[in-house]
């Protein structure tokens, strides 16, 4: 019934009215103003009020696969983790590494408002071929000024190599990103690390659609050991 | 109490819910609901437009309490409309209900009557509804006013009284259809009332024809004024009957509540303890606390209560009946609690006044009023943090489909983008989103002319004709495909589990950025 009103709606609201803006185009010789039918909102009642946990995806289909050479293997298990935010305001900074992956509350590590980065020490350089980032998928929601770099340098000032940065208007100050920005599933995001040979891997945030605050449930580093 | 420490504590109330009440009003994002409502009344404003919708949204009285204070402050047009103009109806109403409990003095001790004011000033929940654009809290005063009203009626059996009790049931009624379940409370109330206790007495008792005579006044006064409302003011005729029609969809609400169930102790919970996830513990325990030691003294009264507790005892009933019915009806909402909570305050106050009136010594008044202290710091903690800090975050019990402030950031975003545009207010935002993920949208771009709304992709025109465009973040993903990578591509969050994507023309974007740059 509820479907049945609102298609009405919509149809009766197609007809409904366009909307000139007179003195506003300019025009051009030759051209005239693009007119568009511009339907009017639909009104409709409260909507529902979410505060319980959902693991679907919001938008795509699963992942498809990710080819990495033969003997790559996972590096990142139970490896030290540092961050900017030392005393996380929920969780610890091992639960970055400690293959629990779970939605729930307990999995994750939140630091606190703003541009946070968390960092994992490999141990020694290794070729990494891919980085899958699980920030918080137990709701839909969108981290800000992801960038996902790597280096030798635990400081990250010399030989830097950023794989992955969505900072489009470049408000990290890391410079401007021309990745997207994505929702965040149970899937993680793959970032693809393309070979490159590094010790340390850090990742930045800064805050999300939901809250300032960062979150990380797992990072998994994928590559070959010491090649 | 003196009169002239009743005078400075009631008043001192009366400013601190003003206070409360009015300031930082555009502080929260704008509501689903508020919106709607918003863009409803901007039809009033601006054509003079208004028909009653026996679908949705209520009653009238909403939209045209608020022309008077659109027009004081000299705004004509949605665009010209903030939200401190709109929230200043309910904001005023809330302060207004407190000076409602003068109408109770002689009837309730001074004591009640200011501690009443008091919870109800720092009270969280009828703060956080005084401050949103609504129609509760609007129901609660004319509800008090009814029951202020009727009872002056019974006390002085004048005319007049009658006629200005009808008016506030007119105005309830044409505030919420639903209010029926407040009037059926307050009924059953009176007939309890009525069977506890000997029918009250009044000095100028009116008798036969003249009571007669009174009834048939408050009854034309709620007629009139609900029926000159429902029509919108006799422009639309079938407005009044449109209104009984209107309780079709409420009971089929009733039976069907979808994504508003909830069970019976949804409201009881919601005050006494609330706490979400790892967030802070939410609580007015210490007013259902009091209000259960005034009902205590309604039945027990103390020293000093005899006589006076007459009132309180219908205020009891119908507090106890009309939160039983809110509790049993399995639709819920946290702002249905406003009316009958109002009432829970009220005996609060009595519970307040009562355990004043049973301390014998200094040291006994010193320990209650500390207490009493002590619980009002704690509730205008409670405020502040709901208010004003909290006021969006999903574990405050009050936040209910609330916007999210980073829904804010996609309208200032738009504006910048529009702002680098050549075609400015007049740059075409196409918006591709189911309804419920639409609002508030056409309030918050109220300022652009050249906004159109589709429900889904396949009903919206090519997208690519338009520098801005914002999809449902289920949309974005074939959004994106349509525009191409040369559009830049944001996500916002709209409420909880709820992102929009925003898609701007590259060159548009990179002016914008550069003139954000340059700016800052």
């Amino acid at each position: 019934m509820k479907r049945t009103l609102i298609l009405a709606s919509v149809a009766v609201l197609g007809l409904a009215l366009i909307l000139p803006s007179p003195g506003s185009a300019r025009q051009e010789k030759g051209k005239e103003v693009l007119k568009i039918e511009l339907p009017k909102p639909m009104f409709i009642g409260t909507p529902r009020n979410i505060r319980t946990p959902n693991l679907e995806p919001i938008t795509g289909r699963p992942r498809g696969p990710f080819l990495v050479p033969v003997g790559t293997v996972l590096l990142s298990r139970g490896k030290p983790v540092t961050a900017s935010d030392m005393e996380p305001v929920i969780g610890d900074l091992s639960f970055v590494t400690d293959g629990q992956k779970s939605g729930e509350d307990g999995y994750y590590v939140e630091l606190g408002p703003g541009l946070q980065w968390v960092q994992i020490d490999l141990g020694q350089p290794d070729t990494l071929y891919a980085i899958v980032v699980w920030h918080y998928h137990s709701q839909a929601r969108v981290y800000r000024d992801v960038i996902v770099q790597v280096s030798d340098d635990k400081d990250f000032v010399q030989g830097v190599t950023t794989l992955f940065n969505n900072d489009s208007d470049n408000t990290s100050g890391l410079g401007v990103g021309r990745d997207k920005e994505y929702i965040e599933t149970y899937e993680g995001k793959l970032i693809d690390a393309r070979g490159v040979r590094a010790r340390y891997v850090r990742l930045y945030s800064r805050g999300n659609t939901s809250n300032d605050m960062n979150h990380y449930v797992e990072v998994e580093v994928y590559g070959i050991p010491g090649k | 109490m003196t009169n002239k420490a009743f005078r400075a504590l009631f008043w001192s109330a009366v400013v601190c819910a003003l206070f409360f009440r009015i300031v930082r009003l555009d502080v929260r994002p704008m509501h689903h609901d508020e919106a709607n409502q918003a863009v409803k009344f901007a039809a009033l404003l601006e054509r003079g437009e208004y028909r009653y919708d026996p679908k949705d949204h209520h009653g009238p009285t909403l939209y045209y309490l608020t022309l008077p204070v659109a027009r004081l402050l000299g705004e004509r047009s949605l665009a010209a409309v903030d939200e401190t103009t709109l929230r200043l109806v309910p904001a005023l109403f809330g302060t207004g209900t407190l000076i409602l409990l003068l109408f109770f003095a002689g009837s309730l001790a001074r004591e009640t009557i200011v501690s009443a004011a008091f919870l109800a000033a720092v009270s969280p929940l009828l703060t956080y509804y005084s401050r949103f654009y609504i129609q509760e809290t609007i129901l609660a005063f004319f509800l008090v006013g009814f029951v202020a009203a009727g009872w002056r009626y019974l006390r002085t059996r004048s005319p007049a009284w009658a006629a200005a009790a009808g008016f506030a049931a007119g105005m309830m009624f044409a505030t919420k259809e639903t209010s029926v379940i407040l009037f059926g409370a307050l009924a059953t109330a009176a007939v309890l009332d009525l069977v506890a206790g000997p029918r009250p007495t009044s000095p100028g008792a009116r008798k036969g024809q003249a009571v007669l005579f009174d009834i048939a006044l408050f009854l034309a006064s709620a007629f009139v004024t609900s029926w000159l409302f429902f029509t919108s003011f006799l422009t639309n005729p079938g407005g009044l009957a449109d209104s009984v029609r209107a309780f079709g969809g409420y009971l089929a609400r009733v039976g069907a509540p979808g994504v508003h169930a909830e069970h019976w102790p949804y409201y009881l919970r919601m005050l006494a303890f609330s706490r979400f996830r790892h967030g802070p513990v939410w609580s007015e325990a210490f007013v259902l606390a009091l209000a259960a030691a005034g009902s205590v003294f309604v039945f027990v009264p103390g020293p000093g209560h005899e006589g006076r507790s007459r009132l309180v005892r219908f205020i009891f009933f119908f507090t106890v009946l009309a939160a039983a019915a809110y509790s049993l009806i399995p639709y819920k909402t946290p702002w249905n609690a406003v009316p009958f909570y109002a009432g829970a305050v009220i005996l609060a106050g009595h519970g307040a006044a009562g355990l004043l009136n049973a301390a014998k010594s200094s040291l006994a008044k010193a320990a209650v009023l500390t207490l009493f202290a002590a619980g009002l710091l704690g509730l205008t903690y409670q405020d502040v943090r709901a208010n004003f800090i909290d006021f969006a975050n999903p574990t405050n019990p009050y936040v209910y489909a609330q916007t999210s402030p980073d829904f804010m950031k996609l309208v200032r975003t738009v504006q910048g983008v529009a702002g680098v545009s050549p075609d400015r207010a007049d740059t075409l935002i196409m918006v591709v989103a189911p309804p419920d993920e639409t609002w508030p949208l056409p309030w918050s771009l109220r300022e652009f002319t050249r906004v159109g709304f589709w429900t889904d992709m396949r009903r919206a025109p090519k997208l690519d004709v338009a520098p801005i465009v914002i999809v449902s973040g289920s949309f974005a993903e074939e959004a994106g495909r349509i525009l191409g990578k040369g559009y830049e591509e944001a996500f916002y969050g709209l409420r909880p589990e709820v992102v929009l994507a925003l898609f701007v023309r590259p060159d548009l974007w990179d002016a914008y950025v550069r003139s954000s740059r340059s700016s800052s």
